[in-house]
């Protein structure tokens, strides 16, 4: 029995500017039962606080709500482990909000085969932004990229669609299935995941309905 | 992109808005860059960022400090308050070249983007100004002059204390223009598209 390894922050994200999680990996128990405690400290504050909530974001984790979340202010984050041997702490890590945003990818992804006026095929995609991301009013501003392949195809063929939630391709191949997915990234921030994948099968005689 | 093709400025609010908007976008990347660059070198050294964060000297402008705060600050008011967050930052940006010349591992290319932003940032004040007259005219020369408390200059001062002032201003300045570029993008969806982006 020993007291227990040091604890690691391993990754802290907000999905919206607006909250944020930080999670930790524990280290040894040294065999021992061992607490876990999140502190923290906020530029410009000498007072150091502790996690307010250690459920929402699931183990070893630590959420921070609207109200505990300032952006444009470094918090000094530590992770500290405790058993009846002694304790040990994680090195500090100094996040400011502002860049650790990593939102939920895009939903509602559509697919649809239309042709225009000169008969010409293609296929229709859009989608909405995720749905915890204020883009309404501009305090998010989301960029996009989709990705679609055919059923035979080992590579992704993606397109960058900037800020638009809607995208057309054209050339594709009558009687073929495709799969397509969406990820969005904020102007300050990392991509999402890849979202849902949809799929499609492009009809071989494809005419227009009246 | 030219804020004002040929000096011509008439063009719709909307456009003007895109415009600055690019310009302040491009900023934020830079400064990004620039803190990035620098940070690579110390991410490791706990204490030296320890020691390192400070206030930012512009912190005595009473800036919004999140969404809600932000919204409710009438748009002339925020569009001066803009215009004070990059004047403020004139002389410590022409500062920052001359202190960093020679002295860092990664000075080139924190001198060339402190040449580009300080370029940049003059482009950027005459759009925001342009945005004041076309469509706040009552309200342009309302600036806020902040009191920058001079950076205090670097020369003579022992190496570890300049490097720690030099990468705080840089955070400061990646954290102001980021600043900028968010409120510009929240004003944008307001005036011009009724919060409805």
């Amino acid at each position: 029995q020993s007291p227990p390894g040091k604890p690691e922050i391993h990754k802290c994200r907000s999905p919206d500017k607006e909250t944020f999680t930080c999670w930790w990996n524990p280290g040894t128990d040294g065999g021992l039962p061992t607490n876990y405690s999140l502190t923290y400290s906020k530029e410009g504050e000498k007072t150091t606080h502790e996690c307010p909530d250690y459920k929402t974001s699931g183990p070893n984790s630590c959420f921070f709500s609207k109200q505990y979340t300032s952006i444009w202010k470094i918090y000094v984050i530590t992770v500290n482990a405790t058993n009846q041997m002694g304790s040990s702490a994680s090195d500090p890590l100094y996040v400011d909000v502002t860049y650790i945003v990593e939102p939920e990818p895009p939903r509602n992804l559509t697919l649809e085969v239309k042709q225009l006026k000169d008969k010409k095929t293609y296929l229709w995609i859009k989608w909405s932004p995720p749905t915890i991301t204020d883009v309404k009013t501009g305090w998010f501003t989301m960029e996009y990229e989709i990705r679609l392949k055919s059923e035979e195809a080992d590579e992704w063929e993606t397109h960058f669609t900037g800020q638009q939630t809607h995208f057309k391709v054209f050339d594709l191949y009558p009687g073929q299935k495709y799969f397509v997915q969406t990820r969005c990234k904020p102007d300050h921030g990392y991509w999402s995941r890849w979202g849902q994948e949809n799929s499609i099968e492009i009809p071989n005689d494809f005419t227009l309905k009246n | 992109l030219p804020i004002c093709p040929g000096g011509n400025c008439q063009m719709p609010l909307q456009e003007l808005f895109d415009r600055v908007i690019m310009l302040s976008h491009y900023i934020y990347m830079l400064s990004a860059d620039m803190f990035i660059e620098l940070d690579k070198q110390y991410a490791q050294d706990h204490e030296f960022i320890a020691k390192a964060i400070s206030d930012c000297p512009t912190s005595s402008l009473a800036t919004p400090e999140g969404k809600e705060e932000a919204q409710q600050v009438p748009p002339e008011v925020l569009l001066n308050l803009i215009l004070s967050l990059v004047h403020s930052w004139n002389d410590p940006l022409f500062q920052l070249v001359t202190e960093v010349d020679g002295i860092h591992e990664a000075s080139d290319a924190i001198i060339s983007r402190a040449k580009e932003i300080g370029e940049q940032n003059k482009r950027l004040l005459e759009g925001i100004e342009k945005i004041l007259g076309q469509a706040y005219p009552e309200a342009k020369g309302n600036e806020i002059y902040s009191v920058w408390s001079q950076f205090p200059s670097l020369q003579g001062v022992d190496e570890e204390s300049r490097d720690l002032a030099i990468y705080n201003k840089v955070r400061c300045l990646r954290r102001d223009s980021h600043k900028v570029d968010n409120y510009l993008k929240l004003l944008r969806c307001r005036v011009v598209h009724n919060n409805n982006c």
